[in-house]
């Protein structure tokens, strides 16, 4: 293991911090003409994190035999966008402009859990970012991209913080709190996206028609009317 | 350190695509490390990587999980080497395989390159012949059928090579001779049906760094040669819909000089892109390449779209060694503004 931490340290400061750099502007090229974007960013893996996931065990044994070929988020990249609409309009750009081998979005594993996740890529390099200074054959194949609501990726970046501590059990109440985080951050990109629809498409009235859909029905339970005046 | 082909086996394929329910057996054989197959053999494994031109990736699952069938099939041949491993690839072959492409002979080679794993498919269509032999005073001919040939119109290969089946095997590289082919059933057969996999760029990633390499290098050309015929290219892109190409093979396509492609060549970040295939897209070539625009040293400057400029403005030379033209258009007039800049 103390090889793979060197290895990975070589390639980390070479390669995966410059690819990393040069990946994020890449994207923010890419992906210019999509005007509700909060941010770009893109980052190489730090060594404790890699080192970390490769010394992983299932079943005592190695989780990955090869872990600088098998794990593949190495350099990760995230795109922020404002509503849940944007979501679908940013992955289609990377659909039409990356080479993917895996795409899907990322949900709770039962309906009874909550978490709030986001779309995820495992996407080619492009061809772009290599050259003599960098060459291709020093790095990985693939990189991780995200495409998070602000409300997606500031549920997560909390609940990343506050709930994988080392050792620490959250007790059930924790929990509970946890998940209703998650269900106000899923409730505020619903009514957002409705919002957005309804404005962009030029129906602002129809926030007065009686709602239908049963969002609209848990809004008019729970939120308070609007005080007049 | 000298590539080592380590196995080979060999697979008749019959073109089944039609009768999926009833497959004929696909017979196979080990082919021996001896003699001038074994040679020919050989010579295909070490050259599949200049050989094989298209940079490919596997597709993922539809689902969208990090799952291919053929990669699967491969890496199940890769882990066991035998003849039941290798036949399953031959079945899947068979099962893609219309009446157009016809009969022919897979051959599965796996050695070592350096530290890597290698694995090179070929196929070879089957022909029909004539064997004339020469005798101390005569001639013998004779027909042959099922002869397999290492066609310069139809062959096919793909070659991959990884450090480890667990994680690498996810791209590779590919030659079909038909890939522009007209007929989809033969456009689509070796790399999309047979290896589910597509080209590494794109159709829109390798289109827009086609338009974005034209748009920069007209912009960089000095001469009125190499903006004109950079331009004429542009034009007549539209006719390569569905096409494959590269920017390099776009350049020798349209016949651009030696200089002119040295410019374009600049115009692109490296030899990898230049070179790298896609299906090309007139949809997003019009989006990066929508206007055309001429400047006169009168201070006019011109501009239409790009696919209809020809039409919109006649051009006649006025005086051909002073270079001088005259442009006319005739139409009503539906704007008329000022603007900040170019």
């Amino acid at each position: 293991m103390d090889d793979i931490e060197a290895l990975y340290r070589q390639r980390h400061d070479s390669v995966l911090v410059p690819l990393a750099v040069r990946l994020e502007s890449y994207l923010r090229d890419q992906l210019r003409s999509a005007t509700r974007i909060d941010r770009v960013a893109a980052r190489a893996k730090s060594v404790h994190r890699f080192v970390a996931k490769a010394k992983k065990q299932v079943a005592d044994k190695p989780k990955y035999t090869h872990p600088l070929s098998q794990i593949q988020d190495q350099v990760g990249a995230r795109v922020i966008v404002f509503y849940l609409q944007d979501v679908g309009v940013v992955s289609k750009m990377v659909d039409d402009y990356f080479r993917k081998i895996e795409s899907r979005i990322l949900v709770p594993e039962s309906e009874s859990e909550f978490g709030y996740f986001g779309k995820h890529f495992v996407l080619f390099f492009p061809s772009e970012l290599f050259d003599a200074e960098l060459p291709a054959d020093n790095a990985p194949k693939f990189f991780e991209l995200q495409i998070k609501t602000l409300y997606q990726h500031a549920w997560a970046e909390a609940n990343h913080d506050l709930a994988y501590k080392p050792g620490e059990e959250l007790t059930a109440d924790q929990k509970r709190k946890i998940a209703f985080t998650a269900a106000q951050s899923w409730g505020a990109d619903q009514i957002f996206s409705e919002l957005f629809s309804q404005l962009s498409a030029g129906h602002v009235e129809a926030a007065a028609v009686e709602p239908t859909s049963p969002l609209a029905s848990w809004r008019t339970t729970f939120c308070s009317p609007p005080r007049p005046g | 350190m000298a590539m080592i082909l380590d196995c080979i086996h060999s697979f008749l394929v019959h073109p089944e695509k039609k009768h999926l329910d009833q497959q004929t057996p696909i017979r196979g054989t080990l082919v021996e490390h001896s003699g001038r197959l074994f040679g020919m053999l050989r010579d295909v494994f070490e050259k599949a990587d200049r050989e094989c031109t298209h940079d490919i990736t596997f597709d993922a699952a539809p689902d969208g999980s990090q799952q291919n069938d053929f990669r699967d099939l491969m890496l199940a041949y890769l882990r066991h080497r035998s003849l039941d491993a290798g036949r399953t690839i031959g079945e899947r072959l068979q099962r893609v395989t219309t009446n157009k492409s016809g009969l022919g002979l897979l051959f599965l080679l796996v050695g070592k390159d350096a530290a890597e794993t290698k694995i090179v498919l070929s196929r070879f269509p089957a022909d029909s012949g004539i064997l004339a032999e020469e005798e101390a005073e005569s001639l013998s001919v004779q027909f042959l059928e099922k002869v397999f040939m290492k066609s310069a119109t139809a062959y096919k290969a793909a070659v991959y090579r990884g450090k480890t089946l667990d994680g690498d095997f996810w791209d590779g590289r590919a030659v079909d001779k038909q890939i522009n082919s007209d007929v989809l059933a033969i456009s689509n057969y070796w790399i999309k049906e047979f290896l589910s996999s597509d080209f590494r760029a794109t159709s829109a990633q390798g289109t827009k760094r086609l338009a974005t390499a034209i748009l920069r290098a007209t912009r960089q050309a000095t001469t009125p040669e190499a903006k004109q015929s950079l331009v004429a290219a542009a034009r007549l892109a539209s006719g390569l819909q569905g096409k494959t190409t590269s920017i390099k093979d776009f350049c020798k396509r349209f016949n651009l000089s030696g200089a002119t492609v040295e410019i374009v060549r600049a115009a692109v970040p490296n030899d990898t892109v230049f070179g790298e295939r896609f299906r090309f897209s007139p949809s997003e070539f019009s989006k990066h390449i929508a206007f055309e625009s001429v400047e006169l040293d009168n201070g006019a400057i011109l501009m239409a779209a790009a696919s209809d400029f020809d039409t919109v403005f006649q051009h006649d030379v006025v005086d051909k060694q002073k270079q001088r033209v005259r442009y006319s258009t005739e139409g009503q007039v539906v704007d008329h503004k000022f603007r900040r800049s170019r």
